[in-house]
């Protein structure tokens, strides 16, 4: 039989943890149309985000939450000056060009994994948080963990300035501009390079924040940015490349999978159900299961 | 792209000379050096054999397989159940290696490769990830437990053999392997039609298409083929190291080197695998012997394939054969530098 209060506690944690994936999802979305890059490095990112939580917040005084503004500005600052790079080696004359914009993230990846781990060690390193504890209880429905709630209370947030500065300002409109057709964005006069540092730096900023709040959730570790890559890609993957609104329902998707899976199923299947349903659905329908995602090579 | 191997041409003398030297030493490598060094020989004849098995595809093909380690791991699986669970020699599971990779290459060969670009990078990763998980949890791998390989010299072929299998055996072993894999990378895509097939599929599908080449075909042989190449080192690597654990054979860090080695060295060419292999191998040996950490090597890899792509996108075989000089380096540098025309 199935627990009633079980069940809807599953849910919250999926609901709440889908929350935080979504913003991953939507920047690493944004980052492809722009960039028409698929950027292995955004797992990393949020490993980074967590390690930059663990390194500063024994400093401010025990808590993670006085490290997102900082995460914020030296994601974005750092993200802004990447991009110039990719932008580089997927254009120009050069064989493959968006090929090896795929290799380049691929040796940012490395890069940044090897470095913390050769720096910190393999072991998991706590993001300790004393604002973020406990739970507040409702009766009849089920617990809501603080430090969930407010992760996903940050990350619909974070999401929905990002959306307001997409769609209702002009430094927006020039980004999407660019996602639709970066020589005719040019031609109208707008400064790509500029717009597309703006983008992939807010992609990092919001990512790299995600991770603080992972780390305090669970906890930071080295290895871990594999399996936000491979959400990451799930999401896309699933609300076709480039297709926003897709990415938040696949990321409510997710994390409803993860915390169903874990409970019902097995922890460790996790990964591998996740990957199979990644490779079912390029195979099947490559431009997601909405169909609204755009077809790049 | 098409000449010979050149490198060697270029050095002052007879070219035969050198190659005559270059084969005594590699033959009496281990006799002369011991052990120790014979190691590192057979573990640098591995890389450059698989680097070259990932170049068949992700160089000559074009199709960048981010998952090509997991045939290696299913090569070295493929040996340990054969061995420890069967109960079979070694070469048995050697052919099971090459005909179990095959058959699974193929079947994922016929839906993965109508993808392309990023996609199919995405898919193998996917698909290797997702077979490194299953590993975990069935029963025959062995599961978290891994399988333990005898070692002795029945289970060679079955009856004794005269000689003992010893480091020097192994290092042999790899580099008959190694030689084999280079002469057919050799003979197939810089001497055979079949190269200039495959490289025409890289350079415009659809064109070709247009000229007859069946390049769903073409594509499927070279997969299969790559994909059976690391299996076999695979194979013999399992038994070299008598210990195969899903979280070292099938571990995404084997796909990762196999990029790197291709790509630093240069991408579809038959000698850009052998300098890159190297040169990454020692990079991690020599980082681990003398600054005593085994990870630093990574950040440096990172770095270096940053560098390659942004600067020299033909690999070192490209600056050596002098396709990338210092004025393509400085136009590269300036057109960067105005791509950081931020505000």
């Amino acid at each position: 039989m199935v627990d009633i209060g079980l069940f809807t506690q599953i849910v919250i944690n999926g609901l709440l943890l889908g929350g935080i994936y979504v913003t991953i999802g939507v920047g690493f979305s944004l980052a492809f149309g722009v960039l028409e890059v698929v950027d292995f490095a955004v797992g990393e990112y949020v490993m980074v985000g967590a390690f930059m939580g663990a390194v500063l917040a024994p400093i401010l005084g025990s808590e993670g939450v006085f490290v997102i503004p900082i995460v914020l500005v030296v994601f974005f600052g750092v993200g802004a000056l990447i991009q110039p790079l990719i932008h580089h080696v997927t254009t120009g004359d050069r064989p493959h060009p968006l090929l090896m914009g795929l290799v380049f993230t691929f040796g940012l990846a490395t890069f940044l994994r090897g470095s913390v781990l050769t720096i910190f060690g393999p072991n998991n390193q706590d993001v300790p948080s004393s604002l973020l504890t406990g739970g507040v209880t409702i009766p009849g429905i089920g617990t809501f963990p603080v430090v969930r709630t407010v992760t996903a209370v940050f990350g619909v947030t974070g999401l929905l300035v990002f959306m307001y500065y997409l769609y209702r300002t002009r430094g927006g409109m020039a980004i999407r501009a660019i996602a639709e057709d970066r020589t005719n964005a040019r031609l109208m006069g707008i400064n790509i390079n500029r717009y597309q540092s703006i983008a992939y730096g807010a992609y990092a900023a919001l990512t790299g924040s995600a991770g603080v709040f992972i780390g305090m959730t669970f906890t930071a570790n080295p290895g871990m940015g594999l399996q936000y890559t491979a959400f990451a890609f799930f999401m896309v993957v699933l609300a076709g490349m480039g297709y926003l609104p897709g990415v938040i329902l696949a990321g409510i998707v997710l994390g409803l999978t993860q915390s169903f899976t874990a409970v019902y199923i097995s922890g460790n299947l996790v990964l591998l159900v996740l990957f199979a349903i990644i490779y079912v659905v390029l195979l099947v329908s490559p431009a997601g299961i909405l169909g609204k995602g755009e077809w790049a090579t | 792209m098409t000449g010979p191997v050149p490198s060697l041409d270029r050095l002052p003398g007879e070219p035969r000379y050198w190659y005559a030297g270059l084969a005594v030493l590699l033959v009496a490598w281990p006799l002369l050096f011991g052990d120790f060094w014979a190691r590192i020989g057979l573990g640098a004849l591995m890389w450059i054999g698989l680097a070259q098995s990932w170049n068949m595809i992700g160089g000559y093909a074009g199709y960048l397989d981010f998952g090509h380690g997991a045939y290696f791991g299913i090569g070295a699986f493929a040996t340990g159940i054969a061995m420890a669970q069967l109960g079979y020699p070694f070469v048995v599971g050697f052919v099971l290696a090459a005909v179990v990779a095959a058959t699974v290459a193929y079947l994922v060969a016929v839906p993965t490769l109508r993808l392309t670009g990023a996609y199919f990078a995405i898919a193998t990763w996917a698909l290797a990830e997702s077979i490194k998980q299953a590993a975990l949890v069935t029963g025959i791998t062995g599961g978290t437990f891994g399988l333990s390989l005898p070692r002795s010299s029945e289970t060679f072929v079955g009856v004794p053999v005269p000689f003992p299998i010893s480091e020097a055996f192994f290092y042999y072993a790899m580099l008959v392997l190694c030689l084999a894999t280079m002469a057919l990378t050799y003979y197939l895509f810089e001497r055979h039609e079949f190269g200039y097939r495959v490289k025409a599929l890289r350079d415009d599908q659809d064109a070709a298409e247009s000229l007859g080449i069946d390049t769903t075909r073409v594509k499927r042989q070279v997969y299969v083929l790559s994909c059976v190449v690391a299996a076999l080192f695979g194979a013999v690597h399992a038994w070299y190291i008598v210990y195969v654990h899903p979280n070292d054979v099938l571990a995404p860090i084997i796909t990762d080197r196999m990029v790197i080695m291709a790509l630093l060295g240069g991408l579809g060419t038959l000698t850009g695998p052998v300098v890159g292999g190297l040169l990454v191998f020692l990079l991690e040996r020599l980082s681990s012997v003398f600054l005593g950490s085994t990870t630093f090597y990574l950040p440096l890899i990172g770095i270096l394939i940053m560098i390659t792509v942004l600067f020299a996108p033909s690999g070192i075989i490209g600056i050596l054969r002098g396709e990338v000089d210092r004025a393509d380096v400085r136009e590269n540098v300036k057109e960067l530098g105005e791509k950081f025309d931020l505000l």
